[in-house]
């Protein structure tokens, strides 16, 4: 699971689901979550909050261009590269900050990903989960 | 309901002192949740009268039953309570009916009947407890005490003797007695997920005091995540699996597969508490037959 620390800077809402915009050292990080300030008390801009999302959800682009619907995107550099029979694991390096992204072999060939490349990471919003940082830490 | 009770008990450890002070709302399903030796047991026996508090108070439905500084202490027959405890404790010589008959205050036919269909003994009624199973047994133990129409229904761990399918049933009967009954009632549990499926209210008891009060969720939940979809289960495998694992968390019944990172799986054992959570949007909804 990838965890990134960041503040809350924009919430909107319709009944019963947000988007929330954090500020994050990655830059700002979207999540659209089936809760409200309502029914959620730790959605409040400006509140400390944890961004979540897991590895298995973080796509990879090389050399993008066109339009993409994703609006989770990060410039990062590959750092390190597992590669298993079907899963290939990336650690990206985006600032300080590292991303950890699973995809699949084909793929990682495909693109012919190696350490040291400039890659996108990219999120979409619904696969981004927001938890409360426990008081005290 | 009032509860405020002392005694000086025996640990393995030393003596310590049983020092409990709760308020609890009727109609709650209530879980008092610890280690073996830390005073859950003798917290219900003193509630039905079987044993004595050094000093306190109970108070039920507007009803003093104990009070130390007045002298009042009802004797357990007085008190409006049923017990079901780990062994049956049936007897031997009575029918399933007669069991259960015993249990009431005065005769009541359609008391019988009702609990006879709710904990599906009714093809049963005229055996001896010998000739039953473990589950069934307990059955018989559960209509018996609730036969006495009680306030409030003590369970010391009523369903660890039982295999998980069995438990899973009694569990439901269970909560339908409960609410049928609105009675008020008291579990003792070390099973995970049988204190979330049952109980609205958790105590956790530890050397004779109470640490923690809440919702099974606010207890045994220490991170709020917005995952709409989450379950609390236990961790009963890690298996690597190319570049990343899989663990096997058992959700009730059910065991739940969730593919995790090598950083994730090092704070991660065997027999770990976990809460298994996921977005809303992720889920599918596919009808069962």
């Amino acid at each position: 699971m990838n965890r990134l620390r960041g503040k809350i800077v924009n919430i909107e809402s319709s009944e019963s689901i947000s988007l929330v915009e954090v500020k994050t050292d990655i830059g700002n990080i979207c999540a659209v979550v089936v809760e409200t300030p309502e029914t959620a008390e730790y959605l409040k801009v400006n509140n400390d909050i944890y961004v979540l999302f897991k590895e298995t959800e973080v796509s990879i682009g090389k050399e993008l261009s066109g339009m993409i619907s994703l609006r989770n995107r990060f410039e990062c550099v590959v750092e390190e590269i597992q590669k298993g029979k079907v899963l290939t694991r990336l650690v990206l390096k985006c600032g300080d900050n590292l991303i950890k992204s699973v995809i699949t072999t084909r793929s990682a060939e495909r693109m012919e990903i190696k350490k040291g490349d400039s890659v996108t990471a990219l999120v979409k919003t619904n696969e981004v989960s927001l938890m409360e940082i426990p008081d005290g830490s | 309901m009032k509860i405020k009770l002392k005694k000086r008990l025996k640990g393995y450890k030393g003596d310590f002192i049983l020092d409990v002070d709760i308020s609890i709302r009727k109609g709650s399903f209530i879980t008092i949740f610890g280690r073996s030796g830390a005073g859950k047991t003798t917290l219900l026996k003193m509630l039905a009268g079987l044993l004595k508090p050094d000093e306190g108070f109970i108070e039920v439905s507007g009803k003093v039953w104990y009070d130390s500084t007045m002298g009042i202490d009802l004797p357990p027959q007085k008190r409006r309570v049923g017990v079901v405890f780990q062994d049956y404790a049936l007897f031997p010589n009575m029918t399933v009916e007669e069991n259960i008959l015993y249990g009431m205050e005065k005769k009541d036919e359609d008391l019988l009947e009702m609990l006879l269909s709710l904990t599906e003994l009714k093809e049963l009624r005229k055996r001896k407890p010998q000739s039953l199973s473990g589950g069934q047994k307990q059955r018989v133990a559960l209509a018996r005490a609730v036969a006495r129409k009680p306030d409030i229904l003590l369970l010391d761990e009523p369903l660890s003797a039982l295999d998980i399918d069995m438990r899973k049933k009694l569990q439901e009967e269970l909560q339908m007695i409960h609410r049928t009954f609105s009675l008020t009632t008291f579990l003792i549990s070390h099973d995970f997920s049988e204190v979330f499926r049952l109980s609205d209210k958790v105590f956790v008891m530890e050397n004779g005091k109470i640490i923690k009060e809440g919702r099974p969720d606010q207890i045994f939940v220490q991170e709020r995540i917005s995952g709409k979809v989450r379950f609390s289960g236990e961790i009963l495998q890690i298996n690597r699996e190319d570049v990343v694992y899989i663990v096997s968390v058992l959700v009730g019944n059910n065991i739940i597969k969730v593919v995790a990172d090598p950083d994730e799986v090092q704070d991660l054992s065997v027999g770990d508490k976990v809460v298994v959570a996921s977005k809303a949007f992720n889920p599918f909804i596919l009808k069962s037959e």
